[in-house]
């Protein structure tokens, strides 16, 4: 009965209008990118086949070369331009990139045997990834080259095009991409670029979560022991024991809200992500959706795998709860309560960081064991772990993590059943201070 | 009448200071006692392990028959305590903020509603109570959590400054309820370094300063021995005299 009273006003103290802002807030955002890179891929996917070409040289060889561009797909929308400098092309036309065939190619090619110049003039407008998506006029270059090379053939040689296609492509190049035990039709670096995008966005989450929970538990302990409402409490006919576990229990019924609430976030903002038709030109063989490569691969994580990210991360919030409770124990004030919660963002932005641009498990063995023994790396690492099926880093992992849980509970068990609580404190901004004032 | 707490020999040692040093005397049903002192003198520390905050480095005290070292819970049925500068849950209104430390003390619904309903009267806060402590003045503040410390009726009232920072008519309602609670048979501990004020609530004093308890008595005649006319001049010849000797 008092340990529910209790827990009904640690409850109360975390539940509150600010927490459940930053929740739905973080979650709508999440969802919302989701779906707006979904779209920005759809779209760009869709547009990738529209080539700007204008013929300047407006011969029967220039025309059958756009009559076969047409016909390999490509969307070639005819251009005559009035303008000579590039930016003022781009402009009066309202395009990103055109291509010229200028005046005298086809006499350079037929009539002297030398390659001629193709003029290609693309606008850059931004650096992200998302830019060099949805122009296809690259790979119409290649195209006209491809086309180019076959008329010429055909009509210098006389050759038949079955005959040219084995001269073009003596090899067929069949990408295989192996993962664990299992394989896809697929390059590799198609797989890494679509696998990056869905473990670009947990350690952010990660990081967002220990940071929010960390700051959460610093701040009500803290708060409670610089309003001495915490002396209130441990005076009264209850056990330290339930005063604890009450805030404890509270915690980490918030930590899981939290957990579970990012993680159906998480899995619309991939499904928004993964759900685009991948280009041919991507996939050898039939047109497929990320996700479904993802998916044949073992990439895509199943309801198994957001579980046990799921369990990854309650147990890296559990950890910052328990590491928080011994630190917002330590407060003094509201602003050295504040300066408390950096050992734990520096030991999360160290992970956060190496997770963001290499591979743990590649690293030297002595820098592999320094970031492993930091425990929240484990959460950030997990999703690389689950996807490609390191399971014994996986559970090594969370078993050492279970294991410091345990180490930290101890000790704001024993700090909360001692004197301590009372007497301890950490203000680092005072005792320099005081330094200074005694050299002084 | 009989005795609520009697401190046997009570010291505190913390790595390099001597906090409380064999702090002995006793308190009787009824009756208001003032540990007295100027600041860092050992009140706290001496109140704290009566309220079995923290434990002593050695010596004894018993409230209500039970010992803080060997039953402190039984111990902390008998009191409450009301630390100094102390603040409630400000995201709480008055009235959850009473009924939730109603529910600490019993697990008993009548019992909580009957402590709600005392101190609801006694804090005189009215529909102030239905607010978030958040909006209260420092004085509403004090006020909620006296009638908090004593909405059980305790044996023994521990009470560490309990108008410190408060006005003077704020301070004149608090020792007017300490009165009459103690008038109807509660016993209360009270710190304090404004030794004038004390003056007016005490039925006996004790003079506390570098962890040692230098005099008990009561007020008037402690001011007859010493021939001085207010407990501050007690204070300045007690801690004088004891610096000669």
């Amino acid at each position: 009965m008092k340990f529910i009273n209790l827990l009904k006003k640690e409850l109360r103290e975390l539940i509150n209008a600010q927490m459940i802002i930053g929740l739905v807030v973080s979650m709508s955002l999440l969802v919302l990118i989701g779906g707006i890179m979904g779209d920005a891929i759809e779209d760009a996917v869709s547009n990738s086949g529209d080539v700007y070409i204008c013929d300047q040289d407006n011969t029967e060889f220039t025309k059958r070369v756009i009559e076969n561009l047409n016909a390999m797909g490509y969307n070639v929308n005819e251009k005559s331009v009035t303008k000579e400098d590039s930016v003022e092309i781009l402009e009066e036309l309202n395009i990103n990139s055109l291509i010229i065939i200028p005046k005298g190619f086809t006499e350079g090619i037929l009539k002297n045997n030398a390659a001629s110049e193709l003029e290609y003039i693309s606008r850059i407008k931004s650096t992200s990834a998302m830019a060099s998506l949805g122009d296809g006029s690259t790979s119409a270059i290649e195209s006209i080259k491809s086309i180019i090379s076959n008329l010429l053939m055909q009509e210098g040689y006389g050759l038949s095009e079955a005959d040219i296609t084995v001269l073009e492509n003596p090899v067929n190049l069949k990408e295989v991409t192996v993962v664990d035990k299992k394989s896809a039709n697929v390059s590799a670096s198609t797989i890494i670029g679509m696998a990056s995008t869905q473990g670009m966005i947990v350690p952010i989450v990660i990081f967002i979560l220990v940071m929010f929970t960390s700051q959460m538990i610093i701040s009500t302990i803290s708060t409670e022991k610089i309003d001495k409402t915490l002396e209130t409490l441990l005076s009264a006919p209850v056990s330290r024991l339930s005063v604890l576990g009450a805030k404890m229990l509270a915690a980490a019924i918030v930590a899981l809200i939290n957990a579970v609430a990012y993680m159906i976030a998480f899995s619309s903002y991939m499904s928004g992500m993964l759900g685009s038709t991948l280009d041919t030109t991507a996939v050898i063989g039939e047109a497929l959706t990320m996700s479904d490569i993802l998916k044949e691969l073992g990439l895509k994580l199943t309801a198994g795998g957001y579980i046990l990210l799921g369990l990854q991360m309650f147990m890296t919030i559990m950890i910052a709860l328990s590491v928080s409770l011994i630190l917002g124990a330590m407060a003094t004030d509201a602003k050295s309560a504040q300066t408390l919660v950096m050992p734990i963002m520096i030991f999360a932005m160290i992970p956060y960081m190496i997770s963001l641009f290499m591979d743990v498990n590649s690293m030297s063995n002595i820098v592999k064991i320094f970031v492993w023994l930091i425990p929240f790396t484990h959460t950030f690492t997990a999703i690389n772990n689950i996807m490609f099926g390191n399971w014994p880093v996986f559970w090594g992992g969370l078993a050492y993590q279970f294991v410091f849980f345990i180490v930290c509970m101890y000790f704001a068990l024993k700090l909360f059943t001692s004197d301590k609580i009372f007497t301890i404190s950490l203000n680092l901004g005072q005792k320099m201070k005081l330094k200074k004032v005694k050299k002084g | 009448m009989s005795t609520i707490l009697e401190v046997k020999d009570l010291s505190k040692q913390y790595s390099k200071v001597l906090a409380a040093d064999n702090v002995s005397f006793s308190i009787d049903e009824g009756e208001i006692f003032a540990l007295i002192g100027p600041n860092g003198a050992g009140k706290t520390t001496t109140i704290r392990m009566i309220s079995t905050l923290i434990k002593p480095t050695s010596g004894d005290a018993i409230v209500n028959g039970y010992s803080i070292n060997d039953k402190p819970e039984k111990v902390r049925e008998s009191i409450t305590y009301l630390p100094d500068e102390a603040g409630a849950y400000k995201n709480m209104t008055g009235y959850n903020y009473l009924k939730f430390m109603a529910n600490i003390f019993t697990n008993d619904k009548d019992k909580a509603e009957t402590y709600v309903k005392r101190a609801v009267e006694m804090c005189g806060l009215g529909d102030r109570l239905n607010e978030k402590i958040a909006s209260y003045s420092r004085g509403m503040i004090r006020k909620l959590l006296l009638s908090r410390a004593v909405m059980t009726y305790p044996k023994l009232a521990i009470l560490d400054e309990p108008t410190s920072g408060l006005d003077v008519i704020n301070a004149l309602e608090i020792r007017k309820i300490i009165k009459d609670l103690a008038n109807k048979g509660m016993s209360f501990l009270i710190s304090s370094h404004n030794m004038l004020e004390i003056e007016f609530v005490s039925d006996r004093v004790g003079i506390i300063s570098k962890g040692k308890l230098l005099v008990v008595g009561k007020t008037e005649e402690l001011k007859q021995r010493y021939n001085v006319a207010n407990l501050e001049e007690v204070f300045e010849r007690v801690v004088l005299e004891h610096e000669v000797y």
